[in-house]
């Protein structure tokens, strides 16, 4: 499968090594002799020097041929502009483009329906937007990702030590906390390392705790397990760029106390002009006289969203040592990913990761209709569904023939969500999802599709 | 300025007055009650007039020229005094007054929409006079300006000057590209609404010269009646309802009207001053019904709703027409309605008062400055609904209300002086200002203007002319600067 990606900036990077990972024929365009000699050195792929807006670059990448069109650059315009070029060089090619501004995605039917034909625009600050949405919905989370639409969610929480199921093995989790409750930990992250565990594993002080359950046994499960927190209802988001200001919005209601802290003037009028309840601050967000002024000691969250990392970390820094009881960060740069918890900020969004998470999401063939990277990237939560015809249906979980380091989290069968066991046998339809580590991705594919589709 | 611009202007406007005395010289004719001859009379003489000045005063650079913001400022005061003078003449010439003031007063209360009257005896006039007497509330509740801006061709060029000065409120609409067709919107609108209320009343027995001044009455919020004891006369639940609820359609931003009449109800529903004067309304009704039952003025809830319904609707929209002595009632209930005067219709309504976008406005603003306190660092705009509102705008309606309340003092002081007790003199000049009709005191429901000085009925009627122009336009004369070169 060859796989061309416009751009190799930090999105076209990751994308590039991932996939050349899962081998496929990967082909990267870009500009930029360093950025170029960046993904060569770290992965297997091939790489063409030019602009990806150029026919004759495309033409050169072999565009005919390819079955995936990644337009990542920075630029929405050139990013729209390949996948026309694209999209006329070859008919069947899958065109995905990352495009962030507003001016275009209000207006996205149109480069999806004609012209450009684009199959799926990714908007990365959409997602940030989202993933922080969903982080304030669950207090006491760290990561929460969805699955089967939403019905069914992967939720990673800090275990605490007073937990009713610290110290206990995984097979007794149900003596534990009740038998009514339908979860599976589907993963461990101790000492920062990822654990798909088993049901002798025990679960110790300090670990991260990944488990899937139905969305609406959610709260009573992070009630019983001893995570419950107080709901979130004032913000204090930081920098009123495109993410601030999209997340304002959709906290623009009554339930919400919200404040925009930004530092220039006419994007603070803009800003107060196109909200209603949240209050515009302008001023500095490392200052603490406003901090104290606005009472930063009683938020519930504090976001830090500018597009400046140094400045958000240092900001959610300093809300933290002020008393705010959790902050956010927006990071674009992964380097900075391993720093974040130990300096003690809560939770990190990147949209850059985003924008791969979901990028991956429309690569995968056969039939596995979504994933999730867990830990930066180490493992993935894959759903995928059984059609009538595939070679899994009718066959026990335990002959399904999984590598080790891969687990069936849950079936959903119609609304219900069942948390197999190993005799629990495949029916037609079933929604499986399954969470891997990174290298048994294409096994676990492989056993979900047939050979001669993949490769 | 160009003085010969601004009469020619004005003289044109005085002859549109004029013509428009055909309608009473009409039923003067057909009812055969005398008052032909004083109708036809005045207005021969004003169309003269008025044609003689559009003509002498015309000039070929005036097609051509713009029209200045002082000259539509201009243009619209000085018209409005001179169609209240030309109003008046067939009060004079029909004998009902005596003196000259009577007559200007109760034409310019007429065309103001104020509804004070210093008619004793309402019901002996002939029904000539007492037509053109309603018909004088129809025209000026939509404007006098605004229908010569429909009818009138050549004043297309300068339209957008008069058309601000004489609906001056905190946001003009402009419902058409063009101002004419904007004003020809209005009056259609205007006109439908009347239509329709004439023909309700008519089922409720009353007959078509009744129906009609009444309408004329209800649709300018004016409060003429054609009988002594007012709306009460009648003595009818139905026509009581009726009457409340033109009034209140009356008292809302007519741009609303049309985009209703256009199937756009939205519009309406989600403007916030519409949604704040429909609460009030609301509120008010509950407060001043419950006043009344507990300090038992009525015994029967249905009869307490619907004279309060009917009060409330009628001070508010600044109507003026009365169906019950409110000064009968309990403290509380007639606070209310004094609240009620300050406050009046919305903008772009017939209503008078400070308008209840303007008073919506100073809350906010208000509000603004306690929040700016309490974080002095944020960034904030007022806004009505999701919109914002300009800072000029709100300068402008900060100094409005100064002048609304200075001017209402002061002419209070002015009426006081000429002998007129306190109270009544606050509650007559706030009658006049608000272009509300009937006040407190000496001038209540029951009472009329008749009894004043004629110092204070001068007073007045500057007072109602000043609140009909919302004050800049009329006040703008007195400023040196306007006449500086």
């Amino acid at each position: 499968m060859r796989v061309i990606i416009i751009g190799a900036g930090e999105v076209g990077y990751h994308l590039a090594q991932r996939l050349a990972v899962e081998n496929k024929e990967v082909v990267v365009v870009d500009t930029s002799d360093e950025a170029l000699r960046k993904v060569a050195e770290s992965s297997d792929v091939q790489t063409i020097k030019g602009s990806g807006s150029s026919p004759r670059i495309l033409a050169e990448a072999g565009v005919a041929e390819a079955d995936i069109f990644l337009a990542v650059t920075d630029s929405d315009e050139i990013n729209i502009i390949s996948c026309y070029y694209a999209s006329m060089l070859s008919q069947g090619v899958t065109k995905l483009a990352r495009i962030r501004s507003e001016m275009y995605t209000d207006y996205g039917h149109l480069l999806t329906e004609r012209g450009a034909n684009i199959t799926k625009i990714i908007n990365p600050d959409e997602e940030v937007v989202n993933s922080v949405l969903r982080l304030m919905s669950v207090p006491g989370a760290v990561e929460i990702n969805e699955f089967a639409g939403g019905k069914i969610r992967l939720i990673g929480i800090n275990l605490p030590d007073h937990s009713p199921i610290m110290g206990s093995q995984l097979i007794h989790l149900r003596d534990k906390i009740g038998d009514d409750l339908r979860l599976v930990i589907a993963a461990i992250v101790r000492n920062d390392q990822l654990i798909i565990p088993g049901g002798l594993d025990v679960l110790k002080p300090g670990d991260l705790v990944y488990f899937v359950c139905d969305i609406r046994d959610q709260d009573e499960i992070m009630a019983r397990l001893g995570v419950a927190d107080d709901p979130v209802r004032k913000v204090l988001i930081i920098g009123g760029g495109n993410i601030g200001f999209r997340l304002a919005k959709a906290l623009d209601n009554k339930y919400y106390h919200t404040r925009l802290l930004e530092n220039q003037q006419k994007r603070c009028e803009y800003l107060s002009e196109h909200l209603d309840r949240p209050i515009v601050l302008m001023g500095d967000s490392t200052d603490q006289e406003i901090l104290r002024e606005e009472n930063i000691q009683d938020m519930d969250m504090v976001i830090a969203v500018t597009g400046d990392e140094e400045t958000n970390i240092l900001s959610c820094l300093l809300a933290k040592s002020l008393g705010a009881r959790r902050t956010v960060t927006r990071v674009n740069n992964f380097g900075y990913m391993p720093l974040i918890e130990p300096i003690g900020i809560d939770y990190v969004v990147c949209p850059r990761l985003s924008a791969i998470n979901s990028l991956l999401h429309y690569i995968r063939r056969g039939k596995i209709i979504s994933s999730v990277s867990i830990k930066g990237e180490e493992a993935e939560a894959l759903e995928a569904v059984a059609l009538e015809d595939s070679p899994i249906v009718g066959k026990a979980v335990r002959d399904l023939g999984f590598p080790r380091g891969s687990l069936v989290l849950c079936f959903q069968r119609g609304d219900e969500v069942v948390i197999p066991r190993g005799d629990s046998v495949v029916q037609p339809n079933d929604r499986l999802i399954i969470i891997s580590t990174r290298q048994n991705i294409p096994k676990v594919e492989r056993v979900l599709t047939t050979k001669v589709e993949f490769f | 300025m160009r003085w010969r611009y601004v009469l020619h202007v004005i003289g044109a406007l005085v002859a549109c007055v004029g013509l428009t005395m055909a309608l009473p010289l009409a039923w003067g004719l057909y009812y055969g009650d005398g008052t032909a001859a004083p109708l036809g009379m005045s207005m021969a003489i004003t169309v003269f007039v008025g044609g003689t000045a559009f003509l002498i005063f015309r000039h070929s650079s005036h097609k051509t020229s713009i029209m200045t913001h002082r000259e539509g400022m201009a243009i619209v005061a000085l018209g409005w005094f001179a169609a209240g003078a030309f109003g008046g003449l067939p009060f004079y010439l029909g004998g009902i007054f005596e003196s000259v003031v009577d007559c200007v007063f109760e034409s310019l209360s007429g065309f103001s929409t104020t509804g004070s009257s210093v008619l004793a005896d309402i019901e002996s006039v002939p029904r000539g006079l007492l037509f053109w007497r309603s018909l004088t509330h129809w025209l000026g509740g939509m404007g006098i300006i605004v229908l010569s801006l429909a009818i009138l061709p050549f004043l297309g060029v300068g339209g957008m000057q008069l058309y601000r000065a004489e609906v001056p409120g905190p946001a003009p609409d402009k419902l058409k590209p063009r101002i004419k067709d904007t004003a020809m919107t209005l009056w259609k609108v205007y006109v439908l609404f009347s239509a329709l209320e004439t023909v309700l009343l008519m089922f409720g027995g009353m007959d078509f010269f009744d129906a009609l001044c009444h309408t004329f009455g209800t649709m300018a919020t004016g409060g003429f009646s054609t009988k002594n004891a007012s709306v009460a006369g009648f003595d009818s639940a139905y026509i009581d309802y009726v009457i409340t609820i033109f009034m209140l359609i009356a008292g809302v931003n007519f741009s609303l009207h049309y985009l209703m009449l256009k199937w756009k109800p939205s519009a309406m529903l989600k403007d916030p001053e519409f949604r704040v004067f429909m609460c009030m309304v609301l509120v008010f009704i509950v407060i001043l019904t419950t006043a009344v039952l507990i300090s038992g003025n009525y015994d029967n809830p249905a009869d307490a709703v619907r004279y309060t319904s009917f009060q409330v609707a009628s001070i508010l929209t600044t109507t003026g027409f009365a169906t019950a002595d409110y000064e009968l009632w309990p403290g509380l209930a007639q606070a209310i309605l004094l609240l009620c005067m300050f406050v009046g219709g919305c903008a772009g309504s017939t209503g008078g008062g400070m308008k209840v976008m303007r008073i919506m406005l100073l809350f906010k603003q208000s509000y603004q400055e306690l929040f700016r306190l309490i974080h002095p660092r944020s960034v904030s705009h007022v806004k009505m609904g999701h919109t914002v509102v300009k800072d000029d705008v709100i300068r402008g309606v900060w100094g409005f209300a100064f002048l609304w309340v200075g001017l209402l003092i002061l002419a209070a002081f002015v009426v006081a002086a000429t002998g007129v007790d306190v109270v009544t003199s606050l509650a007559a000049s706030l009658a006049c200002i608000g272009n509300i009709g009937p006040g407190i005191g000496g001038v209540g429901p029951t009472d009329n203007f008749a009894w004043m000085p004629d110092a204070a009925k001068w007073v007045l009627t500057f007072c109602m002319v000043l609140g009909r122009l919302e004050i800049y336009t009329v006040i703008i004369l007195f400023v040196p600067e306007f006449w500086r070169k």
